[in-house]
């Protein structure tokens, strides 16, 4: 009895390991709660989801708490913005949540931006040109089309790592893509009135959304990505906001309000307020529904400046 | 006279020569435009040809595009195509759902496009290869290199430029079971390797092991090098208790609980535990009792979205210290860090507070009277006084061999001492730039009989960019023998590699 209880401990260990519950759901974890839905979308009934940020963060500064390596640990797959989005948490997350399996280019590590082509790739890469992200703008979550790119890679990646399913994830996704051609050929008509807009965001992440939609993105309040502005700076983009006539400042809520009304007001442009990620606002409970969000503030700004 | 005429017959022969040149070059160079504009008409039908070449191409990349967006099975193309209202698909996704073009005209498409593909890929093979053509150098670690200088002003020790450090980080994975990291250090005091470790990244069970020359896991702020703290010094009681940085030479196994609860636990042996910690070495071979063990139990409470804390408890035991008399010597650490990050604005607002309490328990020596000053002083890390151990040699067993010196051969007395000490700090997040914060420092000193150390630091870092960085410090020292105001400016820059490691968060 007591050499049976010796090795207690240890059998308590071998019956919590993730492994040991054999028939559960695939446990996936997102970056963000955008990917957290293309995941469900593909995955379906199979999967059950959970996302490390909760859409109103900067996805550059999600905090790297403890609970998201323990999230991780248990993690059978991991499914992120890759292009170096996710660069100041998820490294150090996936160093403490000792999991083989969703290790860096590992078969259960989905980088979503495989499909993609990445618009703005540095032809220098240079920290006098700010936070660079060597292999291209990584904000591609506000362009439906990408979105489509991205949930072909997750289900490229689920296929990957259950083959067993590829039949249903490939169904499902057949079926979300065909659902979001209906909303991109609504959204196309209903964006007419942007085509040849100006706009100017805080930082440098409306970019995807202004070239699937016609619209300019002519320059940024941060004086390089990830750097804050100086006053000669501000002054430099009023003075170019005027001559070019920009008719929209996007402050992404998750930057200071302050600074973008100061710009938006001085030069006469439209001050809109955009969440950059699913959550971020409580009508953006999907991508679908964060695209129509942001294109109907859009809308509503342009037209209101018209 | 005759010269008269025969000079104008020779200046008609030269006009004669220099109009026929003249018209000769007139035709020459109009033979050369037209042969120009002959070249120029030439081009233009070939821009023409080209323009329509591309045309045509651009109109089978096309009709391509919607073949290829055209699912392989027609069973399943249905089904989104029905979904898509007619008429409204878009540009760039609407060729996806085109529905597959005529049976009888599939043949000669296919035909076409592979003939288009294989041109194309004939076209661009060369180009491809060369992009993903690898280099050897390719394999070479990810490398950073870290300045941090300081200009300091002491009321006793006067001004000073200070060279802290430069410090040279290179990492990469060694294979699919380990990677490995190094720190080397050049200082004034020359150059070292400050950490060197490899670490496994795929045991079973959610264990770690990590070897070589690391910060052992004692305590919050020991692991982080010294431009990394949040202050322009380390707290005294980490100076004077661990020996500053917690470098050690030796192993450690961590495992994170398979809990839903974060908790991590770690053992570790090691040489000695301080990188300043002059009281073991790590080049003499030592008995089993004569290693620094390491026990840390850690976790965190997310307390709500913007609220968490991080407890830690480290104990670090050493049974024996061989300088010391074979004395065994025990320290015990507790350290908590509360978190205000807002999500939505964790750039621009937040508060830290991080504290740590330290106790150490050994038999110390008494401090030797202050006017005995001999080269028999001990050096202890923020100690300089008290009588050389060295009366008490121990072997290679760990026990009491000679007397070195007969004539002083009265019993050192030793007492057991327990000294504790802490450091808390609190820091404001005002904005992506400015982050205030003040720091106080409580040390006994770890011999019994001097006074204790009090340090008051107000600060204020600015944060030019992510990689560049200025630090104002005033610091009150209020230590035995020793008051006096202090002024920092320290300047810090990251070049190369930046990663945020788990250990620094």
């Amino acid at each position: 009895m007591r050499r049976w209880t010796r090795w207690l401990p240890l059998l308590l260990v071998l019956l919590w390991s993730p492994g040991a519950r054999a028939g559960a759901k695939i446990k996936v974890v997102a970056t963000i709660p955008d990917l957290a839905d293309l995941s469900r979308q593909v995955g379906g009934d199979l999967v059950e989801v959970q996302s490390i940020a909760t859409g109103v963060e900067d996805i550059h500064a999600v905090p790297m708490k403890p609970s998201f390596a323990v999230l991780l640990n248990k993690a059978d797959l991991v499914v992120l913005m890759g292009l170096e989005a996710e660069h100041a948490f998820l490294p150090g997350l996936l160093e403490a949540a000792r999991n083989p399996k969703i290790m860096r280019d590992a078969p259960g590590y989905i980088d979503c931006s495989v499909l993609l082509t990445p618009l703005e790739v540095p032809t220098r890469i240079d920290r006098s040109l700010g936070d660079q992200h060597p292999m291209g703008n990584p904000h591609y979550n506000l362009d439906p089309v990408a979105l489509k790119d991205a949930a072909r890679a997750i289900a490229d990646g689920f296929s990957r790592n259950y083959p067993e399913h590829e039949d249903v994830f490939r169904k499902n996704l057949d079926a979300y893509l065909a659902k979001l051609d209906a909303a991109i050929a609504r959204w196309k008509q209903e964006a007419a009135p942007l085509r040849g807009k100006k706009l100017v965001s805080y930082h440098p992440d409306m970019i995807y959304f202004a070239d699937r939609f016609g619209m300019q993105a002519v320059g940024t309040i941060e004086i390089r990505a990830g750097v804050d502005p100086t006053p000669s700076h501000i002054a430099e983009l009023e003075d170019m906001m005027r001559r070019d006539h920009v008719d929209v400042v996007v402050r992404e809520l998750h930057y200071p309000a302050g600074l973008a009304a100061t710009v938006a007001q001085a030069t006469g442009a439209k001050l809109v307020e955009l969440p950059a990620m699913v959550g971020g606002v409580p009508e953006a409970k999907d991508c679908i529904s964060l695209i129509d969000y942001n294109l109907q503030a859009m809308l509503k700004a342009v037209q209101g400046s018209a | 006279m005759r010269t008269k005429p025969r000079l104008c017959c020779l200046v008609c022969a030269c006009a004669a020569m220099l109009l026929v040149l003249q018209v000769g070059r007139t035709a020459a160079e109009e033979s050369d435009a037209e042969q120009l504009k002959n070249e120029i008409e030439a081009l233009k039908r070939q821009m023409k040809l080209l323009e329509e070449k591309i045309q045509k191409q651009e109109r089978l990349i096309d009709k391509l595009a919607a073949e290829k967006g055209a699912p392989q099975k027609p069973a399943e193309a249905a089904a989104p195509a029905a979904v898509a209202p007619a008429g409204t698909a878009p540009a760039g996704a609407a060729t996806e759902a085109v529905a597959p073009p005529a049976p009888e005209g599939e043949s000669q498409q296919d035909k076409l496009a592979s003939e288009v593909t294989e041109r194309v890929m004939r076209n661009i093979r060369p180009s491809l290869a060369g992009a993903n053509k690898t280099f050897p150098s390719q394999f070479n670690p990810a490398i950073g290199l870290i300045v941090d200088t300081a200009a300091s002003y002491k009321e006793n020790e006067r001004a000073n430029f200070e060279f802290r450090s430069a410090e040279l980080g290179v990492s990469a994975s060694v294979d699919p079971f380990a990677r490995g990291y190094a720190i080397l250090n050049g200082t004034n005091d020359g150059f070292e390797v400050e950490e060197a470790a490899i670490v496994t990244t795929s045991l079973p069970w959610n264990l770690t092991v990590k070897g070589g020359r690391f910060f052992a896991d004692f305590g919050r702020l020991s692991k982080f090098h010294d431009h990394d703290l949040p202050f322009v010094n380390r707290p005294i009681v980490l100076d004077e208790y661990v020996g500053g940085e917690s470098q050690a030479d030796g192993v450690e196994v961590s495992w994170l609980a398979p809990t839903s609860q974060y908790l991590t636990l770690t053992l570790g042996a090691y040489n000695k535990m301080g990188a300043d910690n002059d009281r073991a070495d790590n080049d003499t071979p030592r008995n089993l009792t004569d290693f620094t063990y390491l026990g840390r139990a850690a976790t965190f409470l997310n307390l709500s979205d913007a609220n968490s804390v991080d407890l830690g408890a480290s104990w670090a035991y050493t049974p024996k210290i061989p300088s010391e008399g074979g004395l065994n010597r025990q320290l015990v650490g507790v350290d908590l860090t509360y978190r205000y990050l807002p999500l939505s604005e964790a750039q621009y607002r937040g508060l830290i507070w991080g504290t740590e309490v330290l106790y150490n328990r050994e038999n110390r020596i008494p401090p030797a009277d202050e006017t005995a000053s001999s080269p028999d002083q001990i050096v202890v890390p923020g100690l300089e006084r008290g009588p050389a151990p060295q009366f008490v040699r121990t072997s290679a067993l760990g026990m009491p061999q000679e007397q070195e010196d007969p004539a002083s051969a009265e019993e050192p007395t030793f007492q057991r001492h327990g000294a504790w000490g802490l450091y808390s700090y609190v820091e404001a997040r005002l904005s992506r730039r400015l982050y205030p914060g003040f720091l106080f420092d409580f040390a006994q000193d770890i011999d019994p009989g001097v006074g204790d150390t009090r340090a008051y630091s107000p600060y204020l870092t600015l944060w030019m960019s992510e990689f560049q960085r200025l630090r104002f410090q005033y610091t009150y020292l209020d230590a035995p023998m020793n008051h006096e105001s202090e002024f920092f400016l320290q300047w810090t820059i990251v070049l190369g590699s930046h990663v945020h490691g788990f250990r620094d968060r």
